[in-house]
């Protein structure tokens, strides 16, 4: 009997399993790409999309001949939110052959810096904290959008350009400002320093911050200890479901503030999930939203419906298409380090990313810029606004034009 | 009754030979070829992802040693030790890159042992501190305040707080090169390795020898029934906080080498569900045995691991799997649990003991 079962299960599982070990040695030219991706933790509202489009975005590279006829190979793994787990993913990858990782969150990523530095594996992840920018610091760390702290420093600063001087008390008093953000998430708290920074160079009156859960479902204790300090803007730094969240029940109590968000917390998923309250919220766009018309958007449109047809178009996030702007800066970095002979971690970043001048991606994205001694990618973001059912442009602030001194001299990695 | 199975015709003649822990060669052996493996074979044999894999089980198993220590040894439940192993973290942190040290401490690479030290007793005594409502609760009551550690320390005092140190949002980085023991630059996941296998050996040493003396003794005494030990004369409120202290400590020393492992400190590392995992490690490891913490975590760790690359060349073909496989692992996870509980409740420690005996007394089954 035990004989009978071994013959029947175990021999063919060991086949199976020697042939598909033998046929992964076959693509063992591809280039190899790594993902970590956060499908089911806590920031998954926005990353499931992410996931989806990065994929997506590897598939149509691979249909395009690949990096100049060499097909990647793009492995990835969820791992919920979890920085141990991501540190033994990365390993994992390394291990893999990995010559590019696709990575996600603020805390895993600041947490691998060192260890991709000195491996030299180019690190292209969602997380845009500006701690990222220095190259002195942490080299092989990039993104193709504004950072975290040039989307707040905009988003204030187009408040204050825009929104401030139609209040009826502009010119009696200080504008008041708070921020809403989880404090224990560096992905929330990376801009703080920064933004609090903006307030002041705006000369805005800082009130207390408030301590909002990625998690969170209610927030009016903090709405209510907002109310006490009655701010003009509030700046939310978590993701989609917490920030709508917050600004449902800031509504519902009648706060009359208006929000400005950081890009992971301001899609189409929030007028779905706050209603009425989404009206007026302003927010970083790192590039467009799915679907608006753009350059490539046809290819990324065309793309998701071949690849996920199950997953309704009217779903689709601007998260997807971040994802494609990480993917196409990797494409092209590939592409230009291979043409220059050297698809080592050092040339993919000398010869491939830091020859960047301006790159467009052709997503509604800023121009891509990186030097070997700055990593910023873009030099300002575009503000946009939820009114009247759809998104609309507010102001695009370059920051680099309006404060070049500071922009050269201390912003460079805060 | 010493568990060593002695050959026919040999005692034990005094008290130290039946304390003793390599009572016979085979067993002399069996631990010098061990220590052999865990010291020379993998680090220096071992692919770099296995070695760091080894040093994942050696973390998890400092950390599931502290809980050992408090449920298996004196039978006080917590669900809070991820605490402790963050309060060594940032203690460990903040001393190697904030605390002002005179220039020589720095220079002969003085400031990481120390800070580790400093951690264990920084993180011991704040386990006392929430170890003080055992003298008056247990059960249930002590999972609850046990618990209160967890969001007290880490949601609150850690996140608000300690993490604002330095100016730089809720993250520590250690740049390259920060971490030294001596004249060596922990740099290479074989270095870090070894500053795990050290501490591991070195923790194992202190808590093996800490339960065969009066302390241990008592702790066991507490934890079969408290009131017989009371009324025996072991001062369990003293007992109890010890052994939250050591605890605690353990948890400390986990911390302090957490950093060097991922050159990188936020609150988001230590959450509640790290504590969950540790309990889990020493069920499935075997409650009450030091080497079941060990086993525990290899267990946890090395079978994912090896769950997870046995996906990987059917994702090709199969793409959720891999994708999908957060979801399998906390599903091992509960599911490993269950098993264990319901089939082997005494753990993987115990399975290794019928082993040990299978052979000893082979030919014979009893």
């Amino acid at each position: 009997m035990k004989n009978t079962v071994f013959k029947n299960l175990l021999v063919p599982i060991l086949a199976t399993a020697l042939i598909l070990a033998f046929s992964g040695l076959a693509s063992a030219k591809a280039i190899k790409i790594g993902g970590i991706m956060d499908t089911t933790g806590a920031t998954s509202d926005v990353g499931k999309d992410y996931a989806i489009g990065m994929e997506e975005a590897f598939k149509y590279i691979n249909e395009k001949g690949g990096v100049n006829g060499k097909k990647i190979k793009y492995t990835w793994f969820d791992y919920g939110y979890r920085i141990p787990e991501a540190i033994t993913k990365y390993k994992l990858l390394k291990r893999l052959g990995a010559l590019v990782i696709m990575g996600w969150g603020t805390g895993d990523t600041e947490a691998l810096s060192p260890t991709v530095n000195k491996d030299q594996i180019p690190y292209v992840s969602a997380s845009y904290s500006a701690h990222l920018t220095n190259p002195k610091k942490s080299r092989y760390n990039l993104f193709f959008s504004s950072d975290y702290s040039t989307n707040a420093r905009a988003c204030l600063t187009a408040w204050f350009d825009k929104k401030w001087p139609k209040h009826p008390d502009y010119g009696k008093r200080k504008p008041r400002f708070a921020c809403a953000y989880m404090f224990a998430s560096p992905y929330c708290s990376a801009p703080i320093k920064a933004i609090k920074d903006q307030a002041k160079l705006l000369g805005f009156e800082i009130g207390p911050d408030q301590d909002v859960s990625l998690f969170a479902l209610d927030t009016k204790s903090q709405i209510m200890a907002l109310k006490e300090f009655k701010p003009d803007v509030v700046w939310h730094g978590n993701t989609t479901m917490s920030v709508s969240a917050t600004i449902r029940d800031a509504y519902a109590l009648g706060l009359g503030a208006d929000w400005i968000v950081n890009n992971w917390g301001f899609d189409e998923n929030l007028p779905r999930l706050a209603g009425e309250a989404a009206e007026g919220v302003m927010g970083a766009t790192p590039c467009a939203f799915y679907g608006q018309p753009y350059k490539n958007m046809d290819i990324v449109v065309a793309t998701a419906k071949k690849y996920h047809p199950g997953i309704p178009q009217e779903k689709r996030l601007i998260r997807t298409v971040q994802a494609w702007g990480d993917a196409l800066i990797v494409w092209e970095a590939l592409k230009r380090a291979d043409k220059a002979g050297d698809l080592s971690g050092n040339g993919i970043m000398v010869k491939g990313f830091e020859t960047m001048k301006n790159f467009d991606i052709g997503l509604g994205a800023s121009p891509i810029t990186y030097t070997a001694s700055d990593h910023r990618p873009t030099t300002g973001c575009l503000v946009q606004e939820w009114k009247n059912g759809k998104f609309q442009e507010v102001e695009r602030v370059d920051l680099k034009a309006r404060w070049p001194e500071k922009w050269e001299k201390e912003w460079l990695g805060w | 009754m010493s568990s060593v199975w002695l050959p026919c015709g040999k005692y034990h003649q005094d008290y130290a030979h039946d304390q003793g822990w390599w009572q016979t060669p085979v067993i002399k052996g069996k631990m010098i070829l061990l220590l052999a493996t865990v010291f020379i074979g993998i680090p220096l044999l071992a692919p770099e992802y296995w070695v760091g894999v080894g040093t994942m089980v050696g973390y998890t198993a400092m950390g599931a040693l502290g809980v050992q220590l408090l449920i298996g040894y004196t039978g006080l439940i917590t669900l809070g030790h991820a605490a402790f192993i963050a309060v060594g973290a940032y203690t460990s942190t903040l001393l190697v890159l904030q605390y002002p040290w005179p220039p020589f401490i720095v220079r002969w690479g003085l400031a990481y042992p120390i800070s580790i030290m400093a951690a264990g007793i920084v993180a011991g005594l704040w386990s006392v501190l929430f170890g003080l409502p055992s003298a008056k609760v247990k059960g249930f009551y002590l999972i609850l305040t046990t618990i209160a550690a967890q969001f007290i320390t880490v949601d609150f005092i850690l996140t608000q707080y300690v993490s604002q140190i330095g100016g730089r949002g809720q993250a520590f980085s250690l740049p390259p090169g920060t971490i030294k023991i001596g004249p060596w630059t922990i740099d290479s996941e074989v270095k870090i390795y070894y500053v795990m296998a050290v501490l591991l050996t070195l923790v194992v040493i202190v808590m093996a020898n800490l339960l065969r003396s009066r302390v241990g003794r008592a702790w066991v005494a507490i934890r079969d029934n408290d009131i017989a030990a009371e009324a025996l004369g072991i001062n369990i409120v003293w007992y109890k906080l010890l052994a939250f202290f050591v605890a605690g400590f353990i948890g400390g020393v986990a911390g302090a080498f957490w950093v060097s492992n991922t050159a990188a400190l936020s609150p988001e590392h230590f959450p509640w569900f790290w504590s969950l995992w540790l309990v889990g490690v020493i069920l499935i490891g075997g409650v009450g045995s030091i080497h079941g913490a060990i086993y525990g975590s290899m267990f946890m760790v090395v079978i994912m691991e090896l769950l997870q690359l046995g996906v990987i060349p059917l994702a090709e073909y199969y793409p959720k799997l891999l994708i999908d496989f957060a979801y399998v692992k906390d599903m091992s996870f509960g599911l490993a649990i269950c098993a264990f509980l319901i089939y082997e409740p005494n753990g993987l420690a115990y399975r290794w003991w019928q082993i040990k005996n299978y052979f000893n007394l082979w030919p014979f089954s009893y």
